[in-house]
């Protein structure tokens, strides 16, 4: 089972770096999702990986071997795009004997390998279909089986639900995870969609215009996250901006309009510029008791389970807090609400050089 | 097997596929764009040889001015009409279902396929006043003006490429904004023409392209059509003067080529320049479409109005198009039948025709296929681009000045004996049907998401293997009608060929000579013509079997 590496790869398209310094390895059988905006640059890693894509530099370790001027069909490293890519012209079955086919396994073995395969994805009863005869979950199956059955070892997610229905979305994630873990094989699965990243990943890595941020466990990179960025780009969060007025067991910031609020202790010195995150389902709202400011509700968005509410607070952009939706009728929009975190919830990041609004913008 | 594998493995190198790539480069180059081209340069080389030849010459250059004018004069009417007539004829055959619709659709595209030479002799005898000895009490005998036959007998050929390229476009437009549009208020006229029809941009200059293209080209039936009719001696079109003259050079006087280069050279400049121009014009020149009539526009949207428009279109298809193609098979029961019919010589052209376009065919498909790749898939790229635009020209310039092009780069313009003459007829049909294959494919893998042959890649395929495992069963449709548009074409084709070897042994030529030299045999000529029609007929169903199964498995 191998793992892959990438080494300072450099990829640019005109103006755009589609790959920055990208540096990442992933290890033996695990799962990792790279996790980012559109256009930061995923899709290029992945097909950098499987060889699609030539680099300006950098180089590409799998299996610790150097593959970066090997020919795609040489690296056993199969890509399942977004669109799945099963060859229309040919039924179930053929799709998942290409790679056999390709390369001339005796029939005794390629037979095998079909049964196993289409035992493994419940396709038993559909070899003879073709690809427009089957629904989204079942074209996804069979190209998977055909990845697999190519005897590739590195399996290459690009948005491999996005093209599902919701509800089917949901119940494949774990279906395909268990899938890659009984079978040990290494996958690198890129989305944007951060819910199946936390859901899905052995480790998440963060990237944006070409760049990997932050690669870490789900929990980690959602509790600590390395940047603004991060922090609002895995579950959403709140920021305020101020200067450090103490620290300690825990931080004390000052905002430019005067309120005081705390976080969790952090490596910055006093009277530094810094930013305060925390996520929009740790922010406690209450009509009153002690708090660290006050907001005006602005909207309440009933989202079945939560109550979405977005507020108006002095010197913000966006305020908003998740609430259990028993809470319903108990707020409305127009009222004045007390605002806190628990410290520890609540991370401190050095204000970012080009400003916070810069920093969180997703293209 | 281990063999087979092993030149798998060689062919899959960087270095050869790099190598090859080359190589097809190389041939379009050389092969294609410089033979069609080269005339050009004899302007540097011999500019004495054509100040004294043509220049000093008032005959000569009174003949090549009326000549060029008439050609471009005809060319640019014939594209108006086409567009008027071909406009709502694309509308009926997109939008409306109507019973045989689908017959309709295969006689539009006839004319397409039928040698030019065919229709020209069968549209001069329903049009014209032909001279004593070949009247069909049949024909309509009205024309007498050979500029007017002219511009009937290109309307004939040149209408299924306006009609096609409007409708290609038209198929494209999402009918919603026009749907959109009338539920706010606009009658269905007002609709169409402000909303789908500054869309069409695009198609129009495709369409526009093709017709003048067509019409500045033709050379086979242009030269019968003014054989056929009486009192149309001394009138030339470009590419007739060439022809003409290419005879003469060849035979008595070889200072004509002076001539003939010059001609050329103004035809290919003219042709070029002029495409760049429409390609602008058409671009960049917005119409003032906006201004709505809401009463007159809804008055012409109902009733009496749209019939007139349908029923007159379809008469036009009837009478300017489909009647004079069909004439030919009533001169079977008119004409007297001669006993000294060359049926011998016949065949023999017949085979010489159909060995050029398989030869021909064969050669497109195994270069022009290649290239289409390189320039579908490196569309970002700059040197795919400039390819891309650079296989437009041979479709562009009259064949009959590519064709004397190419005998000036290859054997410089001399006589030639049979063999050669076939390799050259062979180059020069290549030249001019190379672009259709190329572009043909283009189109095809252009459809295709790259997806489908990375993903091969990484399930282990070799580029060859990806592309013949994956790629090729979905373009397959798309390469057997490039390839059978470029057999009719070859099959076809007039100009260039007499331009090359100006007695060469071709199906078009025999039936040229038939009419144009004595001893005159008009019956076997019309049963030469009725021949040939069969033969492209079949050709056409081929072609529309393999079309309509490749829509059908998308």
């Amino acid at each position: 089972m191998p793992s892959v590496r990438l080494e300072g790869v450099q990829k640019r398209y005109g103006d755009i770096h589609a790959a920055d310094d990208l540096n990442l390895e992933v290890r033996d059988g695990e799962y990792l999702c790279l996790l980012g905006p559109t256009g930061a640059g995923k899709t290029t890693a992945l097909r950098v990986v499987c060889g699609l894509t030539s680099l300006d530099s950098g180089k590409v370790f799998i299996d610790d071997k150097d593959v970066t001027d090997l020919e795609p069909e040489r690296r056993g490293t199969a890509l399942l795009s977004q669109t799945y890519s099963l060859f229309p012209q040919l039924t179930v079955a053929e799709n998942i004997l290409f790679g056999p086919d390709i390369h001339d396994l005796p029939e005794e073995e390629r037979r095998r390998t079909l049964a196993d395969m289409l035992d493994l994805v419940r396709l038993t009863k559909r070899p003879d279909a073709f690809p427009r005869e089957l629904s989204g979950g079942m074209m996804q199956r069979t190209a998977l089986a055909r990845a697999l059955a190519s005897g590739a070892e590195v399996l290459l997610f690009d948005e491999p639900l996005r093209a599902l229905d919701a509800r089917l979305r949901i119940s494949l994630r774990h279906e395909l995870r268990s899938l890659a873990k009984s079978l040990k094989i290494t996958v690198i699965h890129v989305t944007h969609d951060q819910d199946e990243a936390l859901v899905m990943a052995d480790r998440i890595g963060l990237i944006r215009n070409g760049h990997i941020l932050q690669v870490g466990e789900p929990a980690q990179v959602y509790d600590n996250p390395i940047s603004p960025f991060v922090a609002n780009f895995v579950g959403q969060s709140n920021f305020v901006t101020g200067e450090i007025i103490d620290k300690g067991v825990k931080t004390t910031v000052k905002t430019e309009s005067g309120m005081t609020v705390f976080a969790r202790p952090c490596a910055m010195e006093v009277g530094e510029q810094v930013v305060v995150g925390v996520k929009i389902g740790n922010t406690e709202i209450a009509r009153e008791g002690d708090s660290f400011f006050e907001g005006i509700v602005e909207r309440v968005l009933f989202e079945g389970r939560n109550l979405h509410i977005d507020l108006l607070v002095e010197g913000t952009v966006h305020f908003s807090a998740k609430i259990p939706s028993w809470r319903l009728g108990k707020l409305a929009s127009g009222d004045k609400v007390m605002i806190k975190w628990s410290p520890e919830s609540a991370s401190v990041f050095k204000m970012p050089e080009k400003g916070l609004r810069e920093e969180l913008r997703v293209e | 097997m281990a063999r087979l594998e092993r030149v798998l493995e060689f062919i899959s190198r960087r270095s050869i596929r790099k190598g090859w790539l080359a190589l097809v480069i190389l041939f379009f180059l050389s092969f294609v764009i410089i033979p069609t081209i080269f005339v050009l340069t004899y302007a540097f080389t011999n500019w004495d040889a054509i100040n004294s030849v043509v220049l000093s010459d008032p005959v000569k250059m009174t003949m090549i001015t009326n000549a060029i004018i008439n050609s471009f004069e005809i060319a640019g009417l014939v594209t108006l009409i086409d567009f008027m007539a071909g406009l709502p004829m694309a509308w009926i055959m997109v939008r409306k279902k109507f019973r045989g619709k689908a017959l309709v659709d295969t006689l539009i595209d006839m004319p397409l396929v039928v040698p030019t030479a065919a229709l020209g002799f069968s549209a001069a005898l329903f049009w014209g006043i032909a001279p004593g000895d070949i009247v069909n009490p049949l024909g309509l005998g009205v024309v007498s003006s050979p500029l007017l036959l002219l511009i009937l007998l290109h309307i004939v050929f040149s209408y299924p490429y306006m009609v096609r390229s409007l409708s290609a476009i038209l198929e494209q437009i999402d009918q919603n904004y026009e749907t959109a549009g009338r539920t706010l208020g606009a009658s269905p006229l007002t609709a169409a023409r402000t909303i789908t029809l500054p869309l069409f941009r695009a198609g129009l200059v495709t369409g526009i392209i093709l017709c003048l293209a067509r019409s500045l080209s033709e050379t086979g039936g242009t030269v019968i059509a003014l054989a056929t009719l009486s009192g149309s001696k001394g009138f030339n079109t470009g590419p007739t003067l060439i022809d003409g003259w290419k005879a003469i050079a060849q035979t008595t006087d070889p200072n004509y080529n002076a001539a003939l280069a010059f001609v050329s050279i103004l035809l290919i400049i003219i042709a070029l320049v002029l495409m760049v121009l429409i390609r602008v014009v058409v671009k960049r020149v917005h119409l003032p479409m906006g201004k709505v009539w809401p009463r007159p526009e809804k008055l012409l949207s109902r009733g009496f109005f749209p019939k007139l428009k349908d029923s007159s279109t379809m008469v036009f298809l009837a009478v300017m198009v489909l009647l004079p193609s069909f004439f030919i098979f009533t001169c079977v029961f008119v004409f007297n039948p001669t006993s000294s019919g060359n049926w011998g010589g016949f065949g023999s052209s017949i085979i010489y025709s159909f060995t050029v376009a398989g030869v021909v065919t064969l050669v497109d498909l195994a270069l022009g296929v290649p290239l289409a790749l390189y320039i579908a898939r490196g569309r970002s790229k700059r040197l795919p681009e400039v390819i891309d635009t650079m296989v437009n020209i041979p479709l562009i310039v009259p064949t009959a000045a590519l064709g004397y092009s190419l005998s000036l780069f290859w054997v410089g313009g001399n006589a030639v004996n049979s063999d050669v003459g076939m390799l050259l007829v062979i180059l020069a049909h290549i030249a001019f049907t190379y672009p259709l294959v190329v572009r043909n494919v283009t189109g095809a893998v252009e459809e295709v998401d790259p997806a489908f042959e990375e993903t091969a890649r990484t399930l282990g395929a070799k580029p060859i293997q990806a592309f013949r495992r994956v790629l090729l069963p979905m373009i397959k449709s798309s390469i057997l009608a490039g390839a059978i548009m470029a057999f009719t074409r070859s099959l076809g084709e007039t100009g260039a060929t007499r331009a090359v070897v100006s007695n060469a042994n071709t199906a078009p030529n025999f039936i040229v000579t038939l009419i144009t030299k004595a001893p005159k045999d008009f019956y076997s000529a019309a049963l030469a013509c009725i021949i040939l029609i069969a033969i492209s007929y079949v050709l056409m169903l081929g072609l529309r079997y393999f079309t309509r199964r490749g829509k059908g498995a998308n």
